[in-house]
């Protein structure tokens, strides 16, 4: 585990353009990003700011245009596909607004798809308990010992957020990365998630990228930057 | 290990993929049931036809001009030195009307649009040489079939299996009733409406030199001394059995215990039973014929024919049949794989948010790619495992299977009257059922491909956009 400090995520010169008929539609104009151990990080805009093209480069899932994503000391963007996949599966953690379950697993089984993807089927086989033991745990810390056979259609908003929360942290990966994942559900509902996930970060020692629109929430994170039309307009000291 | 367990999840959440389980199920079964029946026609075809025909067939006609012996036995002692022979016997064989004393006789004979036959060929053969060429002895006592399908127990149907041509024994042959017997196929029996003791005439024409027209008629009277099954239709419908020698007194135009004249017919042609007819047949056929031409035993006017050339173009056109309905049953597994394909398209469509969730967990799109595959090969394993099961199963009971439902519906799906053989003929050829498999196997695999290739090319950021 990193100490408090040392840079986890760093992104250098991030130009995202999209081809829409003829013409060019330049997202993001060059932006420079570090984000360090244990930092908690908001990351604040008007809609169309292009906030969300910025999340899924730094999350590995939309390579850029021009510019590097450096996580865990790697030019992530220059490996193979299946080096890149491995390291989401074990660098970051991602928490959605819509949850993003897996209908057809149960909550145990949502939170310990991480491993199953990484794992082959008889290593998963060999370490199943301790999965299943982790699994429980994080589960049970969360306050969902009553559901953890129960499938996403029947959980609430704020408990499908919790399970997917568990499944972000379950593998420990140094970078979470949320988008909006109070979004979707009502202010206490909402409060109690935040807190369980501020909560993990701090215990962890995580590096947290919070996307958000909520003024309040972004307040308690130590760090906010402001995206508009695909530039950093300002970075403001938080509280948290 | 996400892949067996996400895809096997995937497969037991969407009950759509049970029509495709069921298509391939379908496919197999049908195709294997089908495929062991056809084998079945031909293996029965060729048995039956084997067995009233003989391995080799000399066929030796008794013209008049001939300068070959008037008596068999030359050629027969010729053959039955050969060790690759199993047995040689002469026949006699004439065409004749049936008739008798009965109504029904004359409605054979008006009825221009039967389809049954109203000719006989009567074959004169040697009961005591018989057995060791032909199966003339088995099909005395062959087990046969009751109308309700039950298997009837093996029954003489002559008086006596060591003197076939013994008249019934409560039959007395006084002055003026027919002396010599005759043992008439199981369906002339039942055409004829006839039983053991009935009389038959039997009326033909023969070469008559001293006559205006050069045939003369001949009729006689015989008792029917029992009958026989071959199991093969056509020949339990128009063959009747005569002693050679009571068959040539017959065309001679002597009394049944009088000598043969100098110049009576005796015999038309030679069977000849092999010991290894598949590998000796044909140089046997060249040996012999040599041989016996050399022994001025047979001239060009005769010839000498293997059993399948009789029967060639049936088998050959039962053959055919069965390689063309295998290519076009070949046809459902693709309907079964478009299936597949139909299913497979619509849960990647429809899970394209889930393909996204894994691509962000650390799903490769190679992983993906096997997720959907997998799928495809679970319809395929499933499917096909329950249809080679259940198509071996019926293939094999298919006989007990067709009369439960000609029970249950009053339908007659199989008739036994027109077909050669008493039950439906199926045989099962693991190599078929095997190839079978690994088609219907192929077939999907190929199929779930392309919506396979589909997921692992979705873009996870497309997928996984907020709604």
């Amino acid at each position: 585990m990193s100490e408090r400090g040392d840079i986890v995520l760093s992104a250098r010169g991030i130009v995202k353009r999209f081809r829409s008929g003829d013409s060019e539609l330049e997202i993001l104009h060059g932006i420079d990003l570090d984000l360090r151990a244990g930092e908690r990080l908001a990351l604040m805009g008007p809609s169309g700011a292009g906030k969300s093209t910025f999340l899924h480069v730094l999350g590995l899932l939309e390579r850029p245009t021009h510019g590097t994503v450096d996580l865990d000391g790697r030019d992530a963007w220059s490996l193979s596909t299946q080096e890149r996949a491995l390291l989401r599966n074990r660098h970051i953690g991602f928490v959605f607004q819509f949850y993003h379950l897996l209908p057809e697993l149960d909550a145990v089984e949502n939170v310990m798809l991480p491993a199953m993807i990484a794992q082959s089927r008889g290593d998963f086989r060999e370490d199943r308990h301790q999965h299943i033991a982790k699994a429980l745990d994080l589960l049970s810390n969360f306050g969902l010992a009553h559901r953890l056979h129960h499938r996403p259609a029947q959980l609430s908003g704020g408990e499908r957020q919790r399970v997917a929360l568990a499944r972000a942290l379950f593998l420990d990966p140094p970078l979470l990365i949320a988008d909006e994942p109070t979004g979707n559900l009502d202010r206490d509902t909402g409060e109690i998630v935040l807190e369980l996930l501020f909560r993990a970060q701090e215990e962890r020692n995580l590096s947290l990228l919070l996307v958000t629109h909520d003024e309040r929430l972004a307040e308690r994170c130590g760090r906010v930057l402001r995206l508009e039309a695909g530039r950093i307009v300002g970075a403001l000291p938080g509280h948290g | 290990m996400y892949r067996i367990f996400l895809s096997w999840r995937f497969l037991r959440s969407r009950r759509t993929n049970l029509i495709g389980v069921f298509g391939i199920f379908l496919a197999v079964g049908a195709l294997i049931l089908i495929l062991s029946i056809m084998t079945g026609f031909l293996e029965e075809t060729r048995r039956s036809a084997r067995g009233s025909l003989s391995d080799l067939i000399i066929t030796m006609p008794p013209y008049s001009e001939s300068r070959r012996p008037r008596d068999p036995a030359p050629v027969l002692e010729v053959l039955r030195k050969d060790e690759r022979v199993e047995g040689a016997s002469a026949h006699l064989g004439w065409m004749c009307i049936l008739t008798r004393q009965d109504e029904r006789s004359l409605r054979i004979l008006v009825d221009s649009q039967s389809s049954e036959i109203a000719g006989i060929k009567l074959t004169g053969i040697d009961p005591a040489t018989e057995d060791n060429a032909t199966e003339f002895r088995s099909s005395l006592d062959k087990v046969g079939r009751a109308d309700d399908g039950t298997i009837e127990a093996p029954r003489l149907r002559v008086a006596s299996l060591d003197d076939p041509f013994a008249a019934p024994p409560d039959y007395n042959a006084n002055v003026g009733r027919p002396r010599a017997s005759v043992i008439v196929g199981e369906k002339v029996m039942t055409y004829h409406g006839l039983r053991r003791g009935s009389f038959i005439t039997l009326m033909t024409a023969v070469p008559d030199p001293a006559s205006d027209t050069g045939w003369s008629a001949k009729k006689r009277e015989f008792v029917v001394a029992g009958c026989f099954r071959s199991g093969e239709n056509e020949i339990d419908l128009e063959r009747v059995y005569i002693d050679r020698g009571q068959l040539a007194r017959f065309l001679a135009g002597v009394s049944e215990d009088d000598p043969l004249p100098e110049d009576s017919i005796l015999y038309s042609e030679v069977l000849v039973k092999l010991k290894d007819y598949a590998s000796d047949a044909e140089a046997v056929r060249a040996s012999m014929g040599a041989q016996l031409f050399q022994a001025g035993l047979i001239d060009e006017t005769c010839s000498i024919r293997t059993w399948e050339e009789f029967r060639g173009a049936l088998l050959g056109a039962i053959e055919n049949e069965r390689v063309l309905m295998g290519i076009m049953l070949s046809l459902i597994l693709v309907v079964a794989g478009f299936t597949i394909f139909a299913i497979l398209s619509m849960m990647v469509t429809e899970k394209r948010r889930d393909i996204g969730i894994l691509t962000a967990l650390g799903a490769t799109p190679r992983g993906v790619l096997v997720l959907f595959l997998l799928i495809g090969f679970w319809d395929a394993l499933i499917g096909a495992f329950a249809g080679a099961v259940i198509g071996t199963w019926m293939a094999i009971k298919i006989d007990p299977f067709e009369r439960w439902l000609s029970d249950t519906f009053g339908v007659q799906i199989f008739n036994r009257d027109v077909y050669l053989f008493d039950s439906i003929p199926s045989v099962v050829t693991p190599m078929a059922v095997a190839a079978i498999v690994v088609g219907a196997f192929v077939c999907t695999l190929v199929f779930a491909a392309i919506p396979a290739w589909r997921a692992a090319s979705l873009d996870p950021v497309e997928a996984l956009r907020n709604e």
